[in-house]
């Protein structure tokens, strides 16, 4: 009888300083632990530039398109017949894995082609939405591509065309999120795991809901 | 029943190899073309090849009469940015295999001579240093295969 009330104080003792740590970790790192698994946080968000493209939705496609809502943005080209469709055959699967979130907390996938010689829009439009009806296809000149690729640190470079016109186009395979305010917050890098992927916006949607 | 004999033998030859098969001395699996998006007339084609001889192969080439050309391509990642390359020929070691797959080596099936969807089937050879052939079929699918 003795041993027993001495195992409940011991328990309660227990679970008494359990709580106090965790209430002190709570306390003095509401920031920690980083909260993803796949996703690159960056460490502050980064205000996106201002830029002129224009998307499939018959919009011109700006900094303000992308205040609102969360985004994820990928560039590729619809020449390509390896990295462009896994990546975003595995957004959609990640959309997926998001069916369940009001669509307020639904991110909106843009596909910017950096290959406007060959991607009109017209043909992005039917590329996008085969792999889902939500997804907006964008593009605009090389020039007003760079000025949104470049401070984002995505690369894109065209191969030498062989003898039929075709050429390859070397691309950043990352793909970029960003916050309603129009920030770069976090990158995903392949291979891309829509459950992870699923998981980690939604912690980090927590992370900016508590930390902003 | 004798006349049906030739349908029956087609039937099979078009689904048997499909999901397996049987060559010489190489054996592919998990063969599947990704399906074009609309607009797009690159095709990727993956498959896994396993050498059942004691000898290094290489695969030098893969063909396709649905296709004005095809071409063996490999994914390059460097430095979060992508490439592709063609490559001449792939090796195949001893006893081993190799794997075509996304975000690596990829078949490039160009000028599709008809539209081709999920469900589909197209026909490659693959052909080997050792002279051999091997001719599979392979369906064309949205998504990868689950393994």
């Amino acid at each position: 009888m003795k041993s027993k009330t001495l195992l409940a104080y011991a328990g309660l003792c227990i679970l008494a300083i359990a709580g106090g740590l965790l209430a002190g970790y709570l306390t003095f790192h509401p920031r920690h632990p980083r909260p993803v698994t796949a996703a690159v946080l960056l460490h502050e968000a980064k205000p996106l530039p201002e830029f002129t493209l224009s998307d499939t939705a018959g919009q011109g496609f700006t900094r303000a398109s992308l205040l609102g809502h969360w985004s994820l943005l990928y560039f590729g080209y619809t020449h390509c017949p390896d990295a462009c469709p896994t990546t975003l055959s595995e957004l959609d699967h990640m959309q997926g894995q998001l069916r369940s979130v009001p669509a307020t907390d639904k991110p909106a996938v843009y596909f910017i082609s950096v290959d406007p010689q060959r991607d009109d829009l017209a043909l992005l439009r039917n590329y996008a939405l085969y792999f889902n009806p939500a997804f907006i296809g964008a593009t605009g000149s090389v020039e007003s591509l760079k000025a949104l690729t470049a401070p984002l640190g995505v690369d894109f470079s065209y191969d030498p065309a062989d003898r039929k016109g075709d050429y390859g186009v070397n691309h950043s395979t990352f793909v970029v999120l960003v916050d309603p305010e129009a920030r770069e917050v976090a990158l995903f890098t392949p291979p891309l795991q829509p459950k992870r992927m699923a998981a980690d916006y939604l912690a980090i949607l927590k992370y900016y809901g508590e930390n902003t | 029943m004798l006349r049906r004999l030739p349908i029956l033998l087609l039937l099979l030859a078009t689904f048997a190899p499909a999901a397996w098969s049987e060559g010489p001395s190489v054996r592919a699996g998990h063969v599947w073309i990704r399906q074009a998006p609309p607009g797009v007339s690159v095709l990727a084609g993956y498959f896994s090849i396993e050498n059942l001889t004691d000898k290094p192969l290489i695969l030098t080439s893969v063909k396709s009469p649905d296709f004005g050309t095809v071409e063996m391509h490999e994914s390059l990642s460097q430095g979060g940015t992508e490439s592709m390359r063609q490559v001449g020929e792939v090796g195949i070691p001893a006893l081993g295999s190799v794997e075509f797959k996304p975000g690596g080596y990829h078949v490039m099936l160009m000028q599709p001579k008809k539209n081709l969807f999920a469900g589909d089937l197209v026909s490659l050879t693959l052909a080997f240093s050792d002279g051999s052939e091997l001719a599979i079929l392979a369906p064309v699918r949205r998504d990868p295969p689950q393994r």
